[in-house]
């Protein structure tokens, strides 16, 4: 008969042998490969992050496929996610010390992964492997957080008053033909009331006390960033209150649309959806407008923001998105190679066009076929020259979450169910708590 | 807190007494379960008893626990490993200021005190959260009681009308039905529309300050399939007979209900009662995706979980976010304690001499 003493052994060794190789698959492989010397010819992998959707990683691919005919030794393998996604899953990997070899990065979050050592200062390869010429100064600048150059701006944008000329059309009121906020409110006030008495559901803009841009800009209008070099915050509650005071006129007498549709189409805006004929923001977002509004809409308007004071150079260039490096790869000069292709070739150029905005590089420029809104907005970049200063320092560490407290806070104004005193304690009490991160 | 309003009230008379006076029947069957339990417990002692008396048996048992424990261990490592270990160290982070960046640094009680003193969304939070807990619960407990009856009333078709009940519960936690609920939602969509036929003019209920709680409500109580077959698996167990007696003496039908259906299903509704309310607290994918993750309008679905979740990953506030994770665990915890302490009072097994 069958040993029943021998059989139950074999089971538990079995079992304990089982649950071993399970623990230990989890973490085998990887392994580090020595960094050493560059050599040109090194066969080597290199991770490449980015946010987006098929349409850009279509480009990415596209532009990767022409550094492979250059470097044909360098194999990239890239990746793709939303954008909260994509600093979600990047946090993570800060902490755990796995960040991919190159990323697309934004500006908000620059500061905070250069103070972390997180990035790898590029000033080594600068004017050698990444090549400067065809970058102006202000531009690589921006890319500087202490003394360190740990991004390179791919390309820039500028904040502008995008119209929809159709819907212009359709009510019969003019383009707007430039003036301070108080013309800029009776503008919209002319669209909301004209399409009021054609019948039809249209609004002349969307309340843009609720975005933290149009604060920064009416505060570099009197000559202040909103944060110091020092990361401190510069502005007062009383500046923050009057701000947001000035929008209750157009909120509460319904010349912009109202918030409780801007919930149902988030996260389209108002603009996108033809809802209505005006918004602030970032000019680089005309594609995105044209492709939501649908074949019907072909051209936009794109003019410069209100004036708040004249003369002033209120306006600036902010890098739409830049690439860094990872401080742990372990081929930064690779690494580096792949970053000056994706900044500064004319193929990558035509892989992208203006689908990151206005190309920084004059040569990536060159290879960018423009059409016709690309072309638009290199002119409005050029028209409001007179307008542009310099760049705010780097973001401070935390400013993505206080640009959203702000977004929020504008739509609990907008619903009114904050009031303005309690919606500036609210913000000074998160600035707060992000300052002290 | 305490009990929601409803059911605890209507069953806090004492069930017993209807019960155990009805017929010779049922203490038959009382007085079969006693013998039975007796002669289990006889049996248990016996192997209790039975100690090994030769080497031989006492080796084969430890080989058999450490077999037993060879196949735990996949289980054990995980268990321990991803469950026990980040709890742990959660507790920790509680106690810290943690950006993910940066090592965690100790603050002691200050994310607490932050929560309670300082953070009007976090209190908007909670109080959201209790009312959708509170007033949520009980009706799709209703719901689900209501629609078991109805089911268990005739048997015709019932296996059909189960599974398309049990449905939504199904697909109910999708992105999908979020999305769907979303669009049924907004200004002249379906609800709108045909509410307008009936001269109600609610508008869209999801950008609506006011009505995108009631929204989130409907939304739990349309997926009232999981207590819907447990509570029909439980009138299914209550014996005809009571039902015929209580007849016989002349009760109607609100009669049989309150005095025969509600003490026969206590244990059934206080199961219930206590994975619903745990489940509520929890509520996140819905919320999420049809705030777009923003909590919004006004901060109406920005239900605990979600702030949490905003904290924590959108703001790198990991300490936070850990702190505000265990105040719900506390919280979870005491509204379970309260329960059980509470069912002495109400809940009746059956069979058992309480």
């Amino acid at each position: 008969m069958f040993d029943i003493r021998k059989r139950r052994v074999a089971v538990a060794a079995a079992a304990l042998a089982a649950s071993a190789a399970l623990a230990l698959t989890g973490c085998s492989g990887g392994g580090s490969e020595a960094g050493g010397e560059y050599n040109p010819d090194e066969k080597v992998t290199l991770d490449l992050a980015f946010w987006g959707n098929d349409v850009r990683a279509a480009m990415y691919e596209e532009a990767i496929a022409a550094f492979n005919e250059e470097y044909p030794n360098i194999t990239v393998n890239s990746s793709f996610l939303g954008f909260p996604e994509f600093w979600e899953k990047r946090q993570t990997e800060a902490a755990g010390g796995g960040l991919p070899d190159v990323m697309q990065f934004d500006y908000s979050y620059l500061r905070q992964y250069s103070e972390n050592g997180l990035l790898l200062d590029l000033s080594p390869y600068l004017g050698d492997i990444i090549d400067t010429e065809p970058l102006s100064q202000n531009i690589l600048d921006i890319g500087v957080v202490g003394d360190e150059t740990t991004g390179i701006p791919t390309s820039t944008n500028a904040w502008g008053l995008y119209t929809n000329p159709k819907l212009l059309d359709q009510l019969g009121v003019e383009e707007f033909e430039g003036g301070d906020w108080a013309d800029y409110d009776s503008w919209m006030k002319e669209i909301t009331d004209t399409a009021a008495a054609q019948g039809v559901t249209i609004w002349g803009g969307t309340d843009y006390t609720g975005r933290i841009q149009n604060f920064e800009l009416q505060q570099r209008a009197k000559g202040e960033d909103l944060f110091t070099e020092d990361g401190e915050p510069n502005f007062t509650e009383d500046d923050l209150a009057e701000f947001w005071e000035s929008g209750s006129g157009i909120r509460e007498d319904g010349i912009v649309i109202d918030q409780q549709r801007l919930e149902e189409i988030y996260p389209l805006s108002a603009f996108d959806s033809a809802l209505t004929a005006s918004e602030l923001t970032w000019d680089n977002f005309g594609a995105g407008y044209l492709r939501n509004l649908g074949a019907e809409y072909t051209e936009l308007g794109l003019v410069a923001p209100p004036v708040t004071e004249e003369g002033v150079k209120d306006l600036y260039l902010k890098p739409s998105m830049l690439h860094s490096i990872s401080s742990t790869t372990d081929h930064p000069e690779a690494a580096a190679t792949l970053v000056d292709f994706l900044v500064n070739s004319p193929e990558a150029g035509a892989a992208f066009g203006t689908n990151r905005g206005i190309p920084a590089s004059e040569t990536q420029l060159e290879g960018a076929q423009l059409d016709p809104l690309g072309e638009q907005i290199r002119e409005y970049e050029e028209s409001i020259s007179d307008r542009l200063g310099d760049a705010p320092p780097v973001p401070i560490v935390g400013y993505g979450s206080l640009e959203e407290k702000f977004r929020l806070i504008g739509q609990e104004l907008a619903f009114g169910t904050l009031t303005v005193d309690e919606a500036v304690d609210q913000f000074f009490g998160e600035m707060d708590v992000v300052l002290n991160q | 807190m305490g009990l929601p309003p409803g059911p605890g009230a209507l069953f806090s008379q004492g069930p017993e007494n209807h019960v155990s006076t009805q017929t010779q029947s049922i203490v038959t069957a009382e007085a079969e379960s006693k013998s039975v339990r007796q002669a289990m417990r006889q049996v248990r002692r016996a192997e209790k008893g039975k100690v090994p008396t030769t080497e031989g048996k006492r080796a084969q048992n430890r080989r058999e626990t450490v077999a037993g424990y060879g196949f735990l261990l996949p289980w054990m490592l995980g268990f321990l490993g991803l469950t026990v270990g980040p709890m742990i160290f959660s507790l920790y982070l509680a106690f810290t200021k943690y950006n993910l960046f940066t090592a965690p640094e100790w603050v002691g009680l200050d994310n607490f005190v932050r929560m309670f003193t300082e953070d009007p969304q976090f209190m908007q939070s909670v109080q959201i959260t209790l009312v959708y807990v509170l007033v949520g619960t009980p009706i799709k407990l209703a719901a689900a009681l209501a629609i078991a009856m109805l089911l268990n009333y005739r048997n015709k078709g019932s296996g059909f009308f189960r599974s398309s009940f049990y449905a939504p519960s199904l697909i109910g936690a999708s992105v999908s039905v979020a999305i769907v609920w979303r669009a049924m939602f907004s200004t002249d969509g379906p609800v709108d529309s045909s509410l307008s036929l009936f001269g109600i003019e609610l508008g869209g209920w999801v950008g609506n300050v006011d009505l995108v709680m009631p929204m989130m409500i409907l939304l739990a109580v349309w997926q009232f399939g999981a207590p819907m077959v447990i509570f029909l698996a439980g009138l299914k167990q209550i014996p005809q007979e009571l039902y015929e007696a209580a007849e016989v003496d002349g009760a109607g039908p609100m009669r049989k209900f309150r005095s025969v259906t509600i003490p026969m299903l206590s244990s059934v509704i206080f199961f219930n009662l206590l994975l619903e309310t745990i489940n509520a607290f929890q509520v996140f994918a819905s919320a999420f995706i049809i705030s777009n993750g923003s909590g919004g309008p006004a901060g109406m679905t920005n239900f605990y979980t979600v702030y949490l979740y905003k904290r924590g990953f959108a703001d790198g506030q990991m300490g936070y976010a850990a702190a505000m994770a265990w105040v719900l665990v506390i919280v979870v915890a005491v509204i379970a304690f309260i329960l059980f302490k509470t069912q002495k009072s109400w809940v009746h097994y059956a069979g058992e001499n309480r």
